[in-house]
């Protein structure tokens, strides 16, 4: 597993911080020593797609993640909650 | 783009992650897709067409017209992003081996009809589009039949019996 990674956003859901195009670089060094914490970004995966969104709830190291732009998002209502497992990485920089 | 920027850009393999509106909603169609499309053609065909008898007037309508273009040639990208991404699954892929390529050569073609007045790219662009529109409704178990559009670029438009 790379400590760095690039990803390119498709979609709208975490507008107005990424819009669709946008190129991110994560990392997981972070998750590496400490738990994700709420407000942080992720990139995580799921049985098909790789995904970027916000943490915005924890319980019992579940991970609950929603969209910025609540009008046009997935969330965890939609795919359940996360663990840490299958975060991929922070978010850390905007190209 | 800084040069920090460029420098992450150039050594960073890429992978794309998903911020989509996906309520899973189910509610798909390659229709928008060929009337961007279409759009596309008809705006490069007026470009072409263009009279130089009045220069303001030709330049104010180059600029709408190209305007036009651009965003449509957008549209068409958005548009396969949403089927590529959101509709169609690792199994369509499999079954329609050449799905994968008609969508990058569509998303190329899109990027490279609003760079130039090309009308044999926007014809191209069409035409990928009409056969990613006739995989998407295979995938829907109906049989995608070519009509002729009533628009004035007199090119097809792909939908079902």
């Amino acid at each position: 597993m790379l400590l760095l990674s690039k990803f390119k956003i498709s979609g709208h859901s975490m507008e107005p911080l990424f819009l669709h195009g946008d190129k991110i670089l994560t990392t997981n060094i972070f998750y590496l020593f400490k738990s994700p914490q709420i407000n942080d970004i992720v990139v995580f995966k799921d049985i098909t797609n790789v995904f970027v969104k916000r943490i915005t709830k924890i319980i019992n190291d579940k991970y609950f993640v929603s969209g910025d732009n609540q009008n046009d998002s997935l969330d965890s209502k939609d795919f359940g909650a996360i663990s840490k497992s299958q975060i991929l990485g922070k978010f850390i920089y905007k190209l | 783009m800084t040069l920090l920027s460029i420098v992450i850009d150039k050594i960073f393999k890429e992978t794309k992650a998903c911020a989509h509106c996906d309520i899973p909603c189910g509610i798909y169609d390659p229709h928008n897709a060929q009337m961007a499309a279409h759009t596309v053609l008809r705006m490069t065909n007026l470009l072409l067409d263009i009279q130089r008898e009045n220069e303001t007037k030709a330049k104010h309508d180059i600029a709408r017209m190209t305007h036009v273009k651009e965003e449509h040639g957008h549209l068409v990208e958005d548009e396969l992003g949403t089927l590529e991404n959101d509709y169609f699954k690792p199994e369509h892929f499999k079954t329609y081996s050449n799905l994968g390529e008609l969508i990058e050569k569509a998303v190329k073609l899109s990027i490279l009809v609003r760079q130039n007045i090309d009308i044999e790219s926007s014809k191209e662009l069409l035409e990928t589009i009409l056969q990613i529109s006739e995989i998407f409704y295979k995938t829907k178990n109906v049989t995608p039949i070519r009509v002729k559009s009533v628009y004035p670029t007199e090119g097809e438009i792909v939908t079902y019996k």
